[in-house]
Order: C-alpha cells, then structure tokens, then sequence
C-alpha cells in the first residue's frame, strides 16, 4: 500500500522546490512572494492529494498557512492602496 | 496519542536547520532572495515536521490484514453455528472483554470460544482494544456524548486513521455513533457479519462507560459512512 502522505510530501516538495528555483533564477527578492508561492504550493498538493484525515495538527497547520497567506496578501494589497 | 514517523520528523527538523542557516548567510551577504529561499525551505520543514505526526497507512495496512483474518474465521463459523441474524455484544468478564454472537441478547455466562448460553449457541472472541481510555479521565463535559466522542476520535481518526469523522449522540442508555469518511480498504468490511468499526467502537465503549454489556442493535451503511446505534446495559 502506497503512503498517500509521502505522496503528499514528494508532490509538495517537488513544487515547492520548483517555485523557489524558478523566483530565485527570475532574480525575484521579496521574501513573501517566496513565502505565498510555498504556501500555494501546499493547499494545492493538499487539495489534489488528500493525505488522509485531518488531524488537530493539520488543522493547526492549515489554519496558520492560510493566517499567513491572508497577512502576505493583506501587506501587499495596503502597500498599493498607500 | 499518535505514531511518530522518525524518518519524516528528522528529515523535517534537518531542512528547518539549513533554512535557518541559509537565511543567516542571506542576511549577512545582503541577498534577500537567498533569504526566500531559507523562508521556503523552513515552511516545507515545517510541514514535514508536522506530517510526520499524522497517522501513516502502515497502521491502516496492520488493521486490514487483521480484519480479513477475523472475518474469513468468524464468518464461516458464524455460519456453521446458525449464527447470521444474532446480536452481537461486548461482555465484560471479569478484567476481559468478550465480542459474543448470540441469539441470546448480552447473554450472562460466556467463556472465550464457543458455547452455549440460554438455549443458544454463541461464539465469543477476547478481544483488546489499542488505548483503553475511560471517559472520566478527559474531564466534564455540557454535552452527554463528548467524552465518549472524544476518545472515539482519538482512536478512529487521529490514531488508526480509518475515518474522518465521529459523531456520538446519546438518549438514555442507546449511543448513536455517526462514522463518516470510512477509509476505502475497510470500507468493504462493513457488508459483513465483523467489521472493525464495530469492533472498535463496541470494545472503546466497553471500557469508556464501565458497561458490563454493550449491545449493537442496530448497523446502518449510509453513504457518508456508517451509522451503529449501541445499547449500553450497566445492571
């Protein structure tokens, strides 16, 4: 039986590692956009894949990636409007 | 309490300690895409860090291979001792616990094995459950059910990972227990006499209420899952 959670991490890991290469040859230097790429990265392994049921610390880990997220885009959205 | 994967969690803490040395060696030379780099990398360790104390399929593997044994030996024998339409119940005896099937409900005098118990045969099978955790011991609850449902989940979903959700509701001395989101390899097991499901939530009850019998008097598939209404007889 195949480990859906180490398909998961190959899957994410894979990604991420292909967004960061790709910013870092793009000579990209803001650290969030590094940061919301990864967390992209994640949610869509983790829609595509579903690693098995949710447990309290991948719910605490979805809630903090998303609060993240939601900070990242926040920060950039007021650094247009100011 | 669930399993550690040793492997994932090591692999995880290693990529947090390049990050951290990374983005350290970004801030000195001044390179902030280096730094998003180490921001990445600490993320993805981060993640691993936390998958690796999320239940693996081994477990679920484990469960499957007994469930087949158990139901190719008790479906046959249930069988042979007429045994297809009796109730099945969980009977404390002594320190013990046994699964009984009999067309005697909760029938008092069982030994492990087959016998027979108020003019009907019975086949009864000790059994034990991964982490017997009375109710008591999570604390109080507002709501009857929740600390039966606490320790069902601990169990079903965080440590064996064989559904995504329980939901208990209680009325008297009847537990409907709502399963939902049954894991596919067990998902079969639920058409025959045994399933681990019962199983698992029959013996945690018995240990959770101090019950001397625990009976299943109803078993329902619905496509969310699985719904076992369960009649708890203290005496």
């Amino acid at each position: 039986m195949r480990s859906r959670v180490g398909l998961f991490i190959l899957v994410y890991a894979l990604m991420t590692v292909l967004s960061t290469v790709s910013l870092y040859l793009l000579k990209e230097q803001r650290v969030d956009v590094y940061i919301s790429l990864n967390i992209l990265s994640y949610y869509i392994s983790y829609a595509v894949i579903r690693p098995g049921p949710s447990t309290n610390i991948v719910k605490v880990l979805n809630i903090t990636l998303f609060a993240l997220f939601i900070v990242v885009v926040a920060f950039r959205v007021y650094e247009v409007l100011a | 309490m669930a399993t550690v994967n040793t492997g994932l969690l090591i692999l995880g803490l290693n990529i947090v300690v390049i990050s951290i040395l990374l983005s350290l060696y970004g801030l000195a030379t001044g390179d902030s895409g280096l730094v998003g780099i180490a921001a990445s990398l600490g993320l993805a360790g981060g993640v691993i860090v936390a998958y690796s104390r999320t239940p693996q399929d081994p477990t679920t593997a484990s469960l499957l291979n007994y469930s087949k044994t158990l139901v190719n030996a008790v479906t046959s024998t249930i069988e042979d001792l007429d045994l297809l339409e009796s109730s099945i119940c969980i009977v404390k005896k002594g320190a013990a616990f046994l699964l009984a099937y009999s067309k005697t409900p909760c029938p008092a005098q069982v030994d492990p094995g087959i016998g027979f118990a108020g003019g009907s045969p019975y086949l009864a099978i000790p059994i034990e459950i991964p982490s017997p955790v009375p109710a008591e011991a999570l604390g109080t609850s507002t709501a009857a059910g929740e600390p039966v449902e606490r320790v069902l989940r601990s169990l079903l979903v965080e440590e064996l990972a064989v559904c995504r959700g329980v939901k208990v509701d209680v009325a008297g001395e009847s537990y409907s227990i709502y399963i939902t989101g049954l894991a596919e390899s067990l998902r079969d097991f639920t058409r025959y006499p045994v399933d681990p499901y019962t199983l698992l939530v029959l013996s945690t009850l018995s240990h959770t209420t101090s019950a001397s019998c625990i009976r299943l008097v109803q078993r329902t598939y619905v496509p969310e899952g699985l719904v076992l209404v369960v009649k708890v007889e203290k005496q």
